[in-house]
Protein backbone atom coordinates (compact mmCIF):
# COMPACT_ATOMS: atom_id res chain seq x y z
CA UNK A 1 0.00 0.00 0.00
CA UNK A 2 1.33 3.18 -1.02
CA UNK A 3 1.59 5.68 1.85
CA UNK A 4 0.08 9.15 1.51
CA UNK A 5 2.48 12.00 2.56
CA UNK A 6 1.33 14.41 5.11
CA UNK A 7 -2.21 12.72 5.23
CA UNK A 8 -3.18 14.24 2.26
CA UNK A 9 -6.08 12.62 -0.21
CA UNK A 10 -5.33 11.27 -3.10
CA UNK A 11 -5.51 13.91 -5.62
CA UNK A 12 -3.50 16.27 -3.73
CA UNK A 13 -0.87 13.83 -2.91
CA UNK A 14 -0.59 13.07 -6.69
CA UNK A 15 -0.14 16.84 -7.17
CA UNK A 16 2.05 16.90 -4.78
CA UNK A 17 4.35 14.39 -6.12
CA UNK A 18 4.52 15.50 -9.33
CA UNK A 19 5.90 19.08 -8.44
CA UNK A 20 8.17 17.21 -6.45
CA UNK A 21 9.45 15.44 -9.04
CA UNK A 22 9.37 18.62 -11.35
CA UNK A 23 11.02 21.14 -8.73
CA UNK A 24 13.90 18.52 -8.09
CA UNK A 25 14.52 17.78 -11.56
CA UNK A 26 14.61 21.20 -12.74
CA UNK A 27 16.64 22.48 -9.73
CA UNK A 28 19.09 19.28 -9.51
CA UNK A 29 19.53 19.39 -13.51
CA UNK A 30 20.47 23.69 -12.92
CA UNK A 31 22.79 22.67 -10.25
CA UNK A 32 24.50 19.61 -12.37
CA UNK A 33 25.16 21.97 -15.42
CA UNK A 34 26.74 24.32 -13.30
CA UNK A 35 28.83 21.45 -11.31
CA UNK A 36 29.96 19.82 -14.76
CA UNK A 37 31.43 23.47 -16.05
CA UNK A 38 32.97 24.05 -12.21
CA UNK A 39 34.53 20.46 -13.02
CA UNK A 40 35.49 20.55 -16.59
CA UNK A 41 37.10 24.10 -15.95
CA UNK A 42 39.21 22.67 -13.43
CA UNK A 43 39.93 19.28 -15.75
CA UNK A 44 41.15 22.37 -18.20
CA UNK A 45 43.10 24.42 -15.56
CA UNK A 46 40.50 26.71 -16.50
CA UNK A 47 38.30 27.84 -13.11
CA UNK A 48 34.45 27.93 -14.86
CA UNK A 49 31.63 29.92 -14.22
CA UNK A 50 32.30 32.70 -10.76
CA UNK A 51 30.84 35.88 -12.12
CA UNK A 52 27.04 34.97 -11.47
CA UNK A 53 26.36 34.89 -7.48
CA UNK A 54 28.97 33.36 -5.34
CA UNK A 55 30.94 31.00 -6.97
CA UNK A 56 29.08 31.40 -10.22
CA UNK A 57 26.07 29.54 -9.00
CA UNK A 58 23.29 31.17 -10.45
CA UNK A 59 25.07 31.12 -13.39
CA UNK A 60 22.46 28.19 -15.17
CA UNK A 61 19.76 30.83 -13.85
CA UNK A 62 20.93 33.48 -15.92
CA UNK A 63 21.30 30.84 -19.27
CA UNK A 64 17.81 29.63 -18.10
CA UNK A 65 16.32 33.33 -17.97
CA UNK A 66 18.21 34.06 -21.68
CA UNK A 67 17.06 30.92 -23.20
CA UNK A 68 13.38 32.05 -22.37
CA UNK A 69 14.05 35.14 -23.67
CA UNK A 70 15.21 34.02 -27.19
CA UNK A 71 12.96 33.58 -30.18
CA UNK A 72 11.30 30.02 -30.38
CA UNK A 73 12.43 30.00 -34.38
CA UNK A 74 11.01 26.81 -36.30
CA UNK A 75 12.58 26.74 -39.68
CA UNK A 76 9.52 26.86 -42.73
CA UNK A 77 10.20 23.09 -43.98
CA UNK A 78 10.10 21.98 -40.18
CA UNK A 79 7.55 19.47 -39.62
CA UNK A 80 5.69 21.24 -37.27
CA UNK A 81 4.36 18.62 -34.90
CA UNK A 82 7.21 16.15 -34.97
CA UNK A 83 9.50 19.28 -34.83
CA UNK A 84 8.02 21.33 -31.80
CA UNK A 85 6.92 17.75 -29.93
CA UNK A 86 10.46 16.30 -30.13
CA UNK A 87 11.87 18.06 -27.19
CA UNK A 88 9.24 16.96 -24.81
CA UNK A 89 9.56 13.22 -25.60
CA UNK A 90 13.15 13.62 -24.95
CA UNK A 91 13.01 15.34 -21.34
CA UNK A 92 9.25 13.75 -20.31
CA UNK A 93 10.84 10.27 -20.12
CA UNK A 94 13.03 11.07 -18.23
CA UNK A 95 11.33 12.80 -15.51
CA UNK A 96 9.03 9.68 -15.31
CA UNK A 97 11.82 7.95 -14.73
CA UNK A 98 12.66 9.71 -11.79
CA UNK A 99 9.58 8.37 -9.88
CA UNK A 100 10.68 5.01 -9.14
CA UNK A 101 14.24 6.12 -7.67
CA UNK A 102 15.48 5.25 -4.28
CA UNK A 103 16.53 8.13 -1.52
CA UNK A 104 15.96 6.38 1.20
CA UNK A 105 14.24 3.98 3.34
CA UNK A 106 9.98 4.05 2.94
CA UNK A 107 10.13 6.85 0.68
CA UNK A 108 9.35 7.03 -3.44
CA UNK A 109 7.46 8.95 -5.47
CA UNK A 110 6.07 5.78 -6.31
CA UNK A 111 7.68 2.62 -5.51
CA UNK A 112 6.61 -0.01 -8.40
CA UNK A 113 6.98 -3.91 -7.77
CA UNK A 114 8.05 -3.81 -11.70
CA UNK A 115 10.78 -1.06 -11.07
CA UNK A 116 13.55 -1.40 -12.94
CA UNK A 117 11.00 -2.76 -16.11
CA UNK A 118 9.40 0.48 -15.50
CA UNK A 119 12.47 2.12 -15.42
CA UNK A 120 14.44 0.62 -18.76
CA UNK A 121 10.74 1.08 -20.41
CA UNK A 122 10.04 4.52 -19.69
CA UNK A 123 13.78 6.03 -20.19
CA UNK A 124 14.13 4.13 -23.70
CA UNK A 125 11.05 6.59 -25.24
CA UNK A 126 13.38 9.40 -25.12
CA UNK A 127 14.89 7.80 -28.27
CA UNK A 128 11.69 8.57 -30.16
CA UNK A 129 12.20 12.10 -29.34
CA UNK A 130 15.52 12.46 -30.41
CA UNK A 131 14.70 10.75 -33.85
CA UNK A 132 11.57 12.96 -33.74
CA UNK A 133 13.78 16.54 -33.62
CA UNK A 134 16.29 15.15 -35.98
CA UNK A 135 13.81 14.18 -38.79
CA UNK A 136 11.45 17.51 -37.88
CA UNK A 137 13.99 19.59 -38.18
CA UNK A 138 14.36 19.22 -42.14
CA UNK A 139 18.56 19.23 -41.72
CA UNK A 140 20.39 16.86 -42.54
CA UNK A 141 22.83 17.29 -39.85
CA UNK A 142 20.01 17.19 -37.39
CA UNK A 143 18.78 13.77 -38.98
CA UNK A 144 22.33 12.06 -39.02
CA UNK A 145 22.34 12.99 -35.44
CA UNK A 146 18.80 11.75 -34.73
CA UNK A 147 19.48 8.55 -36.64
CA UNK A 148 23.09 7.93 -34.74
CA UNK A 149 21.35 8.47 -31.88
CA UNK A 150 18.62 6.24 -32.72
CA UNK A 151 20.88 3.43 -33.18
CA UNK A 152 23.43 3.97 -30.78
CA UNK A 153 20.73 3.75 -28.25
CA UNK A 154 19.50 0.92 -29.35
CA UNK A 155 22.38 -0.82 -29.41
CA UNK A 156 23.45 0.04 -25.61
CA UNK A 157 19.87 -0.71 -24.46
CA UNK A 158 20.75 -4.28 -24.79
CA UNK A 159 24.22 -4.69 -22.46
CA UNK A 160 21.97 -2.15 -20.03
CA UNK A 161 18.92 -4.20 -19.72
CA UNK A 162 21.00 -7.53 -19.25
CA UNK A 163 23.69 -6.11 -17.14
CA UNK A 164 20.50 -5.07 -14.94
CA UNK A 165 18.92 -8.83 -15.33
CA UNK A 166 21.75 -10.17 -13.68
CA UNK A 167 21.33 -7.79 -10.59
CA UNK A 168 17.31 -8.62 -10.62
CA UNK A 169 18.44 -12.13 -11.09
CA UNK A 170 20.67 -12.25 -8.14
CA UNK A 171 18.26 -10.26 -5.68
CA UNK A 172 15.45 -12.26 -6.92
CA UNK A 173 13.28 -8.99 -7.57
CA UNK A 174 12.57 -6.01 -9.96
CA UNK A 175 11.79 -3.86 -7.08
CA UNK A 176 14.30 -1.27 -6.98
CA UNK A 177 13.71 -1.12 -3.40
CA UNK A 178 13.91 -4.92 -2.39
CA UNK A 179 16.95 -4.74 -4.41
CA UNK A 180 18.70 -1.94 -2.34
CA UNK A 181 17.54 -3.25 0.74
CA UNK A 182 18.93 -6.45 -0.23
CA UNK A 183 22.27 -4.88 -0.41
CA UNK A 184 21.94 -4.06 3.37
CA UNK A 185 25.42 -6.34 3.64
CA UNK A 186 26.99 -6.06 0.78
CA UNK A 187 27.01 -4.01 -2.41
CA UNK A 188 26.10 -5.51 -5.62
CA UNK A 189 29.67 -4.58 -6.89
CA UNK A 190 31.20 -7.24 -5.10
CA UNK A 191 29.15 -9.97 -6.82
CA UNK A 192 28.79 -8.12 -10.03
CA UNK A 193 31.72 -5.86 -11.16
CA UNK A 194 31.29 -6.86 -14.88
CA UNK A 195 27.68 -6.49 -14.88
CA UNK A 196 28.78 -2.79 -12.93
CA UNK A 197 31.23 -1.93 -16.08
CA UNK A 198 28.76 -2.87 -18.68
CA UNK A 199 25.53 -0.76 -17.10
CA UNK A 200 28.40 2.00 -16.80
CA UNK A 201 29.74 2.08 -20.08
CA UNK A 202 26.50 1.63 -21.18
CA UNK A 203 24.61 4.39 -19.26
CA UNK A 204 27.25 6.56 -20.73
CA UNK A 205 26.13 6.11 -24.29
CA UNK A 206 22.34 6.02 -23.10
CA UNK A 207 22.97 9.51 -21.72
CA UNK A 208 25.09 10.55 -24.93
CA UNK A 209 28.08 11.49 -22.84
CA UNK A 210 31.53 11.52 -23.88
CA UNK A 211 33.06 9.04 -25.26
CA UNK A 212 29.97 8.35 -26.26
CA UNK A 213 28.25 11.74 -27.11
CA UNK A 214 28.92 10.86 -31.10
CA UNK A 215 24.70 12.16 -31.63
CA UNK A 216 25.33 15.26 -30.92
CA UNK A 217 29.42 15.62 -31.43
CA UNK A 218 29.81 19.41 -32.54
CA UNK A 219 32.51 18.34 -35.06
CA UNK A 220 30.75 15.86 -37.04
CA UNK A 221 27.19 16.52 -37.09
CA UNK A 222 27.39 20.39 -35.72
CA UNK A 223 25.44 19.70 -32.50
CA UNK A 224 22.98 16.90 -34.11
CA UNK A 225 19.35 16.52 -33.30
CA UNK A 226 20.08 20.61 -31.82
CA UNK A 227 20.85 21.86 -34.55
CA UNK A 228 17.31 23.75 -35.57
CA UNK A 229 16.65 24.59 -31.85
CA UNK A 230 16.80 27.17 -30.17
CA UNK A 231 15.71 29.47 -26.63
CA UNK A 232 13.20 26.94 -24.81
CA UNK A 233 13.21 24.19 -26.74
CA UNK A 234 16.73 23.82 -26.97
CA UNK A 235 17.08 24.30 -23.14
CA UNK A 236 14.77 21.41 -22.66
CA UNK A 237 17.11 18.69 -24.53
CA UNK A 238 19.91 20.11 -21.59
CA UNK A 239 17.53 19.97 -18.88
CA UNK A 240 16.56 15.81 -19.93
CA UNK A 241 20.48 15.39 -20.51
CA UNK A 242 21.01 16.67 -16.97
CA UNK A 243 17.74 15.33 -15.16
CA UNK A 244 19.08 11.89 -17.01
CA UNK A 245 22.49 12.28 -15.39
CA UNK A 246 21.02 12.60 -11.86
CA UNK A 247 18.72 10.03 -12.42
CA UNK A 248 21.48 7.41 -13.84
CA UNK A 249 23.99 8.53 -10.70
CA UNK A 250 21.35 7.86 -8.24
CA UNK A 251 20.28 4.17 -10.01
CA UNK A 252 23.76 2.93 -10.29
CA UNK A 253 24.18 3.83 -6.30
CA UNK A 254 21.24 1.95 -5.61
CA UNK A 255 21.75 -0.78 -8.11
CA UNK A 256 25.55 -1.90 -7.69
CA UNK A 257 26.65 0.69 -4.64
CA UNK A 258 24.07 -0.29 -2.10
CA UNK A 259 21.86 3.01 -2.38
CA UNK A 260 21.24 3.97 1.09
CA UNK A 261 20.98 0.74 2.73
CA UNK A 262 24.97 0.00 2.50
CA UNK A 263 27.06 0.62 4.35
CA UNK A 264 25.47 1.58 7.35
CA UNK A 265 22.70 -0.78 7.18
CA UNK A 266 18.81 0.32 7.37
CA UNK A 267 18.86 1.71 10.66
CA UNK A 268 20.03 4.85 9.62
CA UNK A 269 18.38 8.37 10.14
CA UNK A 270 16.05 9.12 6.87
CA UNK A 271 17.82 12.26 6.53
CA UNK A 272 21.32 10.66 6.45
CA UNK A 273 19.82 8.28 4.03
CA UNK A 274 19.74 10.90 1.81
CA UNK A 275 22.79 12.43 2.15
CA UNK A 276 24.49 8.46 1.63
CA UNK A 277 22.40 8.43 -1.86
CA UNK A 278 23.29 11.95 -2.79
CA UNK A 279 26.77 11.11 -1.94
CA UNK A 280 26.76 7.86 -3.89
CA UNK A 281 25.17 9.37 -7.18
CA UNK A 282 27.62 12.73 -7.10
CA UNK A 283 30.81 10.59 -6.90
CA UNK A 284 29.29 8.68 -10.06
CA UNK A 285 28.58 11.67 -11.88
CA UNK A 286 32.19 13.15 -10.79
CA UNK A 287 33.35 10.03 -12.48
CA UNK A 288 30.42 10.63 -16.00
CA UNK A 289 32.18 14.45 -15.84
CA UNK A 290 36.01 13.22 -15.10
CA UNK A 291 35.49 11.22 -18.08
CA UNK A 292 34.06 13.59 -20.32
CA UNK A 293 36.94 15.52 -19.65
CA UNK A 294 39.72 12.68 -20.73
CA UNK A 295 38.00 10.67 -23.46
CA UNK A 296 38.29 11.10 -27.19
CA UNK A 297 35.02 11.06 -28.81
CA UNK A 298 34.39 7.18 -30.38
CA UNK A 299 34.02 6.54 -34.00
CA UNK A 300 30.69 5.61 -35.00
CA UNK A 301 31.84 1.92 -36.20
CA UNK A 302 33.99 1.57 -33.02
CA UNK A 303 30.72 2.53 -31.01
CA UNK A 304 28.92 -0.05 -32.87
CA UNK A 305 31.42 -2.55 -32.59
CA UNK A 306 31.73 -2.23 -29.28
CA UNK A 307 28.40 -2.80 -28.03
CA UNK A 308 27.39 -5.25 -30.32
CA UNK A 309 30.78 -7.50 -30.51
CA UNK A 310 32.01 -6.91 -26.71
CA UNK A 311 29.26 -5.66 -24.15
CA UNK A 312 26.55 -7.68 -24.91
CA UNK A 313 28.33 -11.27 -25.20
CA UNK A 314 29.88 -10.62 -21.84
CA UNK A 315 26.64 -9.41 -20.54
CA UNK A 316 24.82 -12.63 -21.60
CA UNK A 317 27.89 -14.32 -20.30
CA UNK A 318 27.42 -13.27 -16.99
CA UNK A 319 23.73 -13.70 -17.01
CA UNK A 320 23.96 -17.12 -17.95
CA UNK A 321 27.22 -17.64 -15.09
CA UNK A 322 24.41 -16.10 -12.75
CA UNK A 323 21.99 -18.64 -13.67
CA UNK A 324 23.79 -21.85 -12.94
CA UNK A 325 25.19 -20.02 -9.74
CA UNK A 326 21.49 -19.56 -8.59
CA UNK A 327 20.19 -22.90 -9.62
CA UNK A 328 23.01 -24.98 -8.73
CA UNK A 329 23.75 -23.11 -5.52
CA UNK A 330 26.86 -22.39 -5.87
CA UNK A 331 28.46 -20.33 -3.16
CA UNK A 332 28.44 -16.11 -4.17
CA UNK A 333 32.65 -15.97 -4.32
CA UNK A 334 32.29 -18.25 -7.48
CA UNK A 335 30.59 -14.57 -8.96
CA UNK A 336 33.26 -12.51 -8.09
CA UNK A 337 35.83 -14.60 -9.43
CA UNK A 338 33.67 -14.67 -12.34
CA UNK A 339 32.92 -11.38 -12.19
CA UNK A 340 36.79 -10.26 -11.94
CA UNK A 341 37.99 -12.54 -14.62
CA UNK A 342 35.09 -10.91 -17.12
CA UNK A 343 36.26 -7.26 -15.73
CA UNK A 344 40.12 -8.25 -16.99
CA UNK A 345 38.94 -9.66 -20.77
CA UNK A 346 37.11 -6.57 -21.41
CA UNK A 347 40.19 -4.35 -20.37
CA UNK A 348 42.32 -6.65 -22.72
CA UNK A 349 39.38 -6.50 -25.62
CA UNK A 350 39.36 -3.32 -24.94
CA UNK A 351 43.33 -2.46 -24.70
CA UNK A 352 43.73 -5.36 -28.18
CA UNK A 353 40.69 -3.21 -30.17
CA UNK A 354 42.78 0.31 -28.92
CA UNK A 355 46.43 -1.11 -30.04
CA UNK A 356 44.89 -2.86 -33.41
CA UNK A 357 46.30 -0.83 -36.57
CA UNK A 358 43.40 0.42 -38.74
CA UNK A 359 42.90 -0.95 -41.99
CA UNK A 360 40.84 0.95 -44.42
CA UNK A 361 38.69 -1.94 -46.26
CA UNK A 362 39.06 -3.09 -49.45
CA UNK A 363 36.31 -0.96 -50.51
CA UNK A 364 37.13 2.26 -49.20
CA UNK A 365 40.49 1.85 -50.44
CA UNK A 366 38.92 1.76 -54.07
CA UNK A 367 36.92 4.20 -53.29
CA UNK A 368 39.53 6.63 -52.31
CA UNK A 369 41.73 5.68 -55.39
CA UNK A 370 38.56 6.28 -57.63
CA UNK A 371 38.39 9.51 -55.88
CA UNK A 372 41.92 10.35 -56.25
CA UNK A 373 41.95 9.38 -60.23
CA UNK B 1 43.46 0.89 -22.20
CA UNK B 2 46.96 2.14 -20.66
CA UNK B 3 46.10 5.15 -22.96
CA UNK B 4 42.77 5.38 -21.51
CA UNK B 5 44.52 5.28 -17.90
CA UNK B 6 47.03 7.89 -18.33
CA UNK B 7 44.44 10.11 -20.19
CA UNK B 8 42.15 10.16 -16.98
CA UNK B 9 45.22 10.56 -14.71
CA UNK B 10 46.55 13.86 -16.73
CA UNK B 11 42.95 15.41 -16.07
CA UNK B 12 43.06 14.27 -12.71
CA UNK B 13 46.40 15.80 -12.22
CA UNK B 14 45.37 19.30 -13.94
CA UNK B 15 42.02 18.72 -11.92
CA UNK B 16 44.33 18.66 -8.42
CA UNK B 17 46.22 21.61 -9.50
CA UNK B 18 45.26 25.70 -9.03
CA UNK B 19 43.86 26.54 -12.38
CA UNK B 20 46.20 28.64 -14.45
CA UNK B 21 43.48 31.53 -14.71
CA UNK B 22 44.19 34.89 -13.90
CA UNK B 23 41.11 36.16 -12.19
CA UNK B 24 42.16 39.51 -14.28
CA UNK B 25 39.45 42.28 -13.31
CA UNK B 26 38.73 41.31 -9.77
CA UNK B 27 42.89 40.57 -8.87
CA UNK B 28 45.10 43.14 -10.77
CA UNK B 29 48.43 41.78 -11.51
CA UNK B 30 51.54 43.74 -9.85
CA UNK B 31 53.20 45.76 -13.03
CA UNK B 32 56.74 46.17 -13.69
CA UNK B 33 58.22 50.01 -12.70
CA UNK B 34 59.32 50.25 -16.19
CA UNK B 35 55.63 49.16 -17.60
CA UNK B 36 55.29 51.59 -20.12
CA UNK B 37 50.94 53.32 -20.92
CA UNK B 38 50.44 56.46 -21.89
CA UNK B 39 52.83 59.56 -20.91
CA UNK B 40 52.03 61.78 -18.21
CA UNK B 41 53.19 65.01 -16.50
CA UNK B 42 55.27 64.90 -13.18
CA UNK B 43 54.57 67.35 -10.25
CA UNK B 44 57.45 68.98 -8.93
CA UNK B 45 56.46 68.56 -5.20
CA UNK B 46 58.96 70.87 -3.54
CA UNK B 47 57.80 73.75 -5.47
CA UNK B 48 54.00 72.45 -6.03
CA UNK B 49 54.02 73.19 -9.71
CA UNK B 50 54.47 70.87 -12.59
CA UNK B 51 57.92 70.14 -13.66
CA UNK B 52 56.81 70.81 -17.43
CA UNK B 53 57.73 74.32 -19.00
CA UNK B 54 55.75 74.03 -21.97
CA UNK B 55 59.37 74.01 -24.16
CA UNK B 56 57.66 71.75 -26.87
CA UNK B 57 60.14 69.53 -27.31
CA UNK B 58 57.73 66.29 -26.98
CA UNK B 59 55.24 68.23 -29.24
CA UNK B 60 57.93 68.10 -32.00
CA UNK B 61 59.21 65.00 -31.48
CA UNK B 62 55.73 63.24 -31.24
CA UNK B 63 55.77 60.71 -34.63
CA UNK B 64 51.83 60.91 -34.73
CA UNK B 65 51.20 64.16 -33.31
CA UNK B 66 49.02 63.39 -30.30
CA UNK B 67 49.94 66.58 -27.76
CA UNK B 68 49.19 69.98 -28.12
CA UNK B 69 51.25 72.48 -25.82
CA UNK B 70 50.89 76.07 -24.83
CA UNK B 71 53.29 78.10 -22.36
CA UNK B 72 53.07 81.00 -20.08
CA UNK B 73 55.04 83.08 -18.08
CA UNK B 74 55.54 81.70 -14.69
CA UNK B 75 53.32 83.97 -12.51
CA UNK B 76 55.32 82.37 -8.96
CA UNK B 77 58.82 83.08 -10.91
CA UNK B 78 61.56 84.53 -8.65
CA UNK B 79 61.57 87.72 -10.52
CA UNK B 80 57.86 88.77 -9.66
CA UNK B 81 58.42 87.30 -6.05
CA UNK B 82 57.90 83.82 -6.82
CA UNK B 83 59.67 80.56 -5.06
CA UNK B 84 59.83 78.82 -8.94
CA UNK B 85 63.34 79.56 -10.80
CA UNK B 86 61.30 78.71 -13.97
CA UNK B 87 60.89 81.58 -15.94
CA UNK B 88 58.22 79.74 -18.33
CA UNK B 89 55.87 77.41 -17.48
CA UNK B 90 53.06 74.84 -18.82
CA UNK B 91 49.80 76.88 -19.73
CA UNK B 92 47.71 74.36 -21.41
CA UNK B 93 48.72 70.65 -22.42
CA UNK B 94 46.76 68.18 -23.97
CA UNK B 95 47.38 64.25 -25.01
CA UNK B 96 44.76 62.11 -27.34
CA UNK B 97 45.36 58.48 -26.26
CA UNK B 98 43.11 57.59 -29.20
CA UNK B 99 46.37 59.18 -31.17
CA UNK B 100 49.11 57.80 -28.94
CA UNK B 101 51.17 54.86 -29.97
CA UNK B 102 53.09 54.84 -26.57
CA UNK B 103 56.67 54.53 -28.47
CA UNK B 104 58.38 56.79 -24.81
CA UNK B 105 59.74 59.34 -27.21
CA UNK B 106 58.65 62.35 -25.42
CA UNK B 107 59.89 60.79 -22.04
CA UNK B 108 63.35 60.68 -24.08
CA UNK B 109 63.72 64.12 -25.49
CA UNK B 110 62.25 65.60 -22.45
CA UNK B 111 65.04 68.21 -21.09
CA UNK B 112 63.13 68.48 -17.79
CA UNK B 113 62.02 65.28 -16.69
CA UNK B 114 58.71 66.40 -16.96
CA UNK B 115 56.92 63.84 -18.80
CA UNK B 116 56.70 60.21 -17.73
CA UNK B 117 55.13 56.93 -18.71
CA UNK B 118 52.27 56.05 -16.42
CA UNK B 119 53.20 52.78 -14.74
CA UNK B 120 49.84 51.79 -13.06
CA UNK B 121 46.52 50.14 -13.98
CA UNK B 122 45.03 53.23 -14.82
CA UNK B 123 46.91 53.58 -17.72
CA UNK B 124 45.89 50.50 -19.37
CA UNK B 125 42.18 50.22 -18.17
CA UNK B 126 41.03 53.35 -20.54
CA UNK B 127 37.95 52.25 -22.26
CA UNK B 128 35.70 55.01 -22.86
CA UNK B 129 32.31 55.47 -24.26
CA UNK B 130 33.29 58.31 -26.75
CA UNK B 131 36.75 58.54 -28.32
CA UNK B 132 36.45 62.60 -27.18
CA UNK B 133 36.78 61.48 -23.95
CA UNK B 134 40.62 60.07 -24.57
CA UNK B 135 41.95 63.80 -25.29
CA UNK B 136 43.17 64.33 -21.60
CA UNK B 137 43.83 68.17 -20.50
CA UNK B 138 46.63 69.26 -17.92
CA UNK B 139 44.55 68.27 -14.92
CA UNK B 140 44.17 65.29 -15.77
CA UNK B 141 47.90 64.42 -17.33
CA UNK B 142 48.95 66.35 -13.78
CA UNK B 143 46.10 64.22 -11.07
CA UNK B 144 48.15 60.77 -11.19
CA UNK B 145 51.29 62.42 -10.26
CA UNK B 146 50.81 65.12 -7.80
CA UNK B 147 48.22 62.36 -6.06
CA UNK B 148 51.69 60.42 -5.95
CA UNK B 149 50.13 57.16 -7.74
CA UNK B 150 52.86 57.13 -10.18
CA UNK B 151 56.33 55.71 -8.81
CA UNK B 152 59.10 57.59 -10.34
CA UNK B 153 61.42 55.27 -12.54
CA UNK B 154 65.49 55.50 -11.41
CA UNK B 155 67.22 54.22 -13.82
CA UNK B 156 70.32 51.17 -13.05
CA UNK B 157 73.14 53.64 -13.93
CA UNK B 158 71.45 56.30 -11.94
CA UNK B 159 71.10 53.90 -9.31
CA UNK B 160 74.44 52.91 -9.01
CA UNK B 161 76.04 56.06 -9.13
CA UNK B 162 74.14 56.90 -6.59
CA UNK B 163 75.48 54.73 -4.25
Amino acid sequence: MPTHLLGLNTWLDGLVRVLLVVLLMTVTAMLLIWAERKLLGRFQARIGPQRTGPFGLLQSVADALKLIGKEDLRPRNADAWTFELGPYLVFVPIFLGFVVQPFMAGFHIRMLDLGILYFVAVSSVSIVGWVMAGWGSDNRYAMLGGLRSAAQSISYELPFVLSLLSVALLAGSLNIDDIVVGQAGVPNIVWQPLAFMIFFIAALAELNRAPFDIPVGESEVVGGPFVEYSGIRWSMFFLGEYAGLFITGVFVSAMFLGGYAWPFGLQLGIGFQLLLTALKASLLIFLVIWIRGSMPRLRIDQLMGYSWKVLLPLALAQVVVNGFVLVYGLPRIVLTIVGLAGVVFLVWVTERAVRRPRVPRPAAVALGSEAAS
Amino acid sequence: MRGLAKSMLTTLSVFMRPPVTRNYPNVHRPLPERDRAFPLLLWDKDIDEPFCTGCHACERACPVECMTVLMKDNPNHKSVGGTSSRRKIIDKFWIDYARCMRCNVCVEVCNFDAIAMNNTWSGHETAVHDRKDLVMDLPQLLALSRGGAIQEWVPVLGKANEA
